[in-house]
C-alpha cells in the first residue's frame, strides 16, 4: 500500500482527533496510508506576516527539512492552519533569498556535522523549499481523482443537502496558497458531490468564523457564526462540512450561544470532511467520534438511512 | 415640509497634521516591517467592504491605511481595529493596488505589543475555555495578541 508522509498537527492529536482517525480510515479505504512523521512539532499555526518575524518559519521549515532527509517529496497535512503555515513557509523560502539563507542558518545549528557551511563558498542553503506540501483534498482531487472517487463508495449520500464552508486560511492569501480560487472556490463542491451529496453554496462560505476570536472576543465569533449558518440554512442545507479544526470548533460549540442569541435560530450538524468520506466508504458511524461533536448529528445519518430519502435525492 | 437637520458635528476632533508626520518615520517603519507600500492604497475601501469584521471596528481598514499613511502613531495603535481583526486575508486578497493588508494590520500589532504589555494575555482565558479550544485557536491567538 502506497505510503505518504502526513502531518497531523497538535489539533488532530488530541481535540480534534475525530478528524485524524476518519482521515486515517478514508486514506485506507482509497488504497493509501498516512504514513505519520516520526518526529514532529507544532508548525506554529498563525505564519509570521511581518518581515521580520523570520524565527517564525524555524518550525515548520524544520519539520519540512525532516520530510526532505527521509527521501520524500511529499507531504500530506489537513488543518487548514497548519497547511497555510506550511506552505507559506516553503512560499518564503523560495521566493526570498534573505529568508532562505536566514532559516537556513537557524537549521544548520541542528546538524553537528553542517557540511554544506565547511567551505568559504558554501551555498548557505540545504533546504530550499523542495516539499511539496499538499492538502488531503488536494491529494484527493489532483492525485486520486474526484472522479475515481464514485467507484469505490459502499454508501453513497444520497438524500442529504451539504452545504461546503471553506473558510479562511485553506485558500488565502492566493499567491502563496494556490489551492482554488479564493472567491469562488470549487475543491469541497466537487468533494462532496462525488460523494453523492446534495452541494448547496451559500454567499458566507469563505467568509471567516472568527478564527482565533472565539478566544479573545467569543461574542463576535458567534455574530459571524451566526451569519454563516443561518445563510447556509437559507440556501437548503441540512448540514456544513469543513477541513479546518477551529472552523469545526467555532461552529459546532458556538451553536449553543447562537441560540441563546437569536430565537430563529435552528441548530445544524457540523462534519469534517473525512468523516463524509470514510461514512460513505462504509466505515460505520461509531467510528467518526460523532460523541465529540456539540450539535447531534444523527437527523443526518438517519435521512442517510431511509431508501425513501434516497430516492428524493436523486 | 422637510427640516433641515444641520450639519452633524465631526464625531473626531479635527487631525493636526505636519510635515513630520506624513510620510514620516512612523509610516516608513510600517512600510518596511509590512513590506507594503501604503502610499499605494488610493482609498477605494474595498477591503472595509469586504471585512467580515468591520461591524465591530472602531476604524475601519481603509481608514487604517490612511491614518496610517499620515504617520497616525497614536491612533492606529490604540484602536480596537488591530485586535478584533481575525487575520482571514480578506483583504489581502480583494486589494485592487495589491498590498497585503493584513501584513500592516500583523506590523501594527506588533508595534502596539513594542510597549510591552499583552493584549490579551494567558490569565485572561478561563480554565473550560483553554481545555476545550483547539490549539490551532490558542497558539493563534497568543501569538497575535500577546508579547
Amino acid at each position: 500500500m502506497a505510503k505518504v508522509a502526513y502531518y497531523p498537527g497538535c489539533a488532530l492529536k488530541e481535540r480534534s482527533s475525530h478528524l485524524d482517525r476518519s482521515a486515517r480510515d478514508a486514506a485506507l479505504g482509497l488504497g493509501f496510508e498516512l504514513d505519520e512523521l516520526e518526529t514532529w512539532t507544532c508548525c506554529g499555526a498563525v505564519p509570521p506576516v511581518s518581515s521580520e518575524r523570520v524565527m517564525n518559519l524555524i518550525a515548520p521549515s524544520r519539520i519540512l527539512k525532516d520530510v526532505r532527509d527521509s527521501g520524500r517529496k511529499e507531504l500530506i497535512t489537513i488543518c487548514d492552519f497548519c497547511y497555510n503555515t506550511l506552505k507559506r513557509a516553503n512560499y518564503s523560502i523560495r521566493s526570498d533569498e534573505v529568508i532562505r539563507k536566514r532559516v537556513n542558518a537557524f537549521l544548520a545549528d541542528d546538524d553537528p556535522e553542517r557540511t554544506y557551511l565547511e567551505s568559504d563558498d558554501a551555498p548557505w542553503v540545504d533546504y530550499d523549499g523542495e516539499v511539496k506540501v499538499l492538502h488531503l483534498l488536494e491529494y484527493l482531487r489532483d492525485i486520486i481523482g474526484f472522479e475515481n472517487l464514485p467507484a469505490g463508495l459502499k454508501n453513497p449520500l444520497k438524500g442529504i443537502n451539504i452545504a461546503p464552508y471553506y473558510g479562511c486560511v485553506m485558500l488565502r492569501p492566493e499567491k502563496e496558497i494556490k489551492l482554488d480560487n479564493p472567491e469562488n472556490p470549487t475543491i469541497i463542491d466537487e468533494f462532496t458531490r462525488a460523494l453523492g451529496a446534495g452541494v448547496v453554496s451559500f454567499p458566507y462560505r469563505t467568509e471567516c468564523c472568527g478564527s482565533y476570536l472565539s478566544v479573545s472576543s467569543p461574542d463576535a465569533s458567534t455574530r459571524l457564526c451566526y451569519r454563516i449558518l443561518s445563510s447556509a440554512r437559507a440556501n437548503g442545507a441540512d448540514a456544513l462540512v469543513v477541513s479546518c479544526p477551529l472552523c469545526f470548533y467555532n461552529l459546532d460549540s458556538r451553536q449553543e450561544a447562537i441560540a441563546e442569541a437569536y430565537p430563529d435560530f435552528r441548530p445544524m450538524p457540523i462534519f469534517y470532511f473525512t468523516q463524509l468520506l470514510s461514512l460513505a466508504l462504509g466505515n460505520g458511524p461509531e467510528k467518526q467520534g460523532f460523541d465529540m461533536h456539540c450539535v447531534d448529528v444523527s437527523p443526518i445519518l438517519e435521512k442517510l438511512d431511509t431508501p425513501e430519502a434516497a430516492e428524493v435525492g436523486e | 415640509m422637510s427640516q433641515s437637520k444641520g450639519v452633524s458635528p465631526p464625531k473626531n476632533p479635527p487631525l493636526e497634521l505636519n510635515r513630520e508626520m506624513v510620510r514620516g518615520e512612523f509610516g516608513l517603519r510600517v512600510d518596511e516591517l509590512s513590506g507594503q507600500k501604503l502610499y499605494d492604497c488610493y482609498q477605494c475601501g474595498n477591503c472595509s467592504s469586504g471585512c467580515p469584521l468591520a461591524q465591530e471596528m472602531d476604524i475601519l481598514p481603509s481608514a487604517m491605511i490612511r491614518f496610517a499613511q499620515l504617520g497616525q502613531k497614536d491612533i492606529l495603535l490604540n484602536s480596537g481595529t488591530i485586535w478584533i481583526c481575525a487575520s482571514c486575508f480578506q483583504c489581502t486578497v480583494r486589494c485592487p493596488k495589491g498590498i497585503d493588508i493584513e501584513a500592516v494590520m500583523d506590523t501594527l500589532r506588533q508595534l502596539a505589543l513594542e510597549a510591552g504589555v499583552d493584549h490579551f494575555g494567558p490569565d485572561e482565558i478561563s480554565p473550560e475555555l483553554a481545555a476545550e479550544v483547539p490549539q490551532p485557536g490558542l497558539v493563534g491567538v497568543y501569538r497575535k495578541l500577546s508579547t
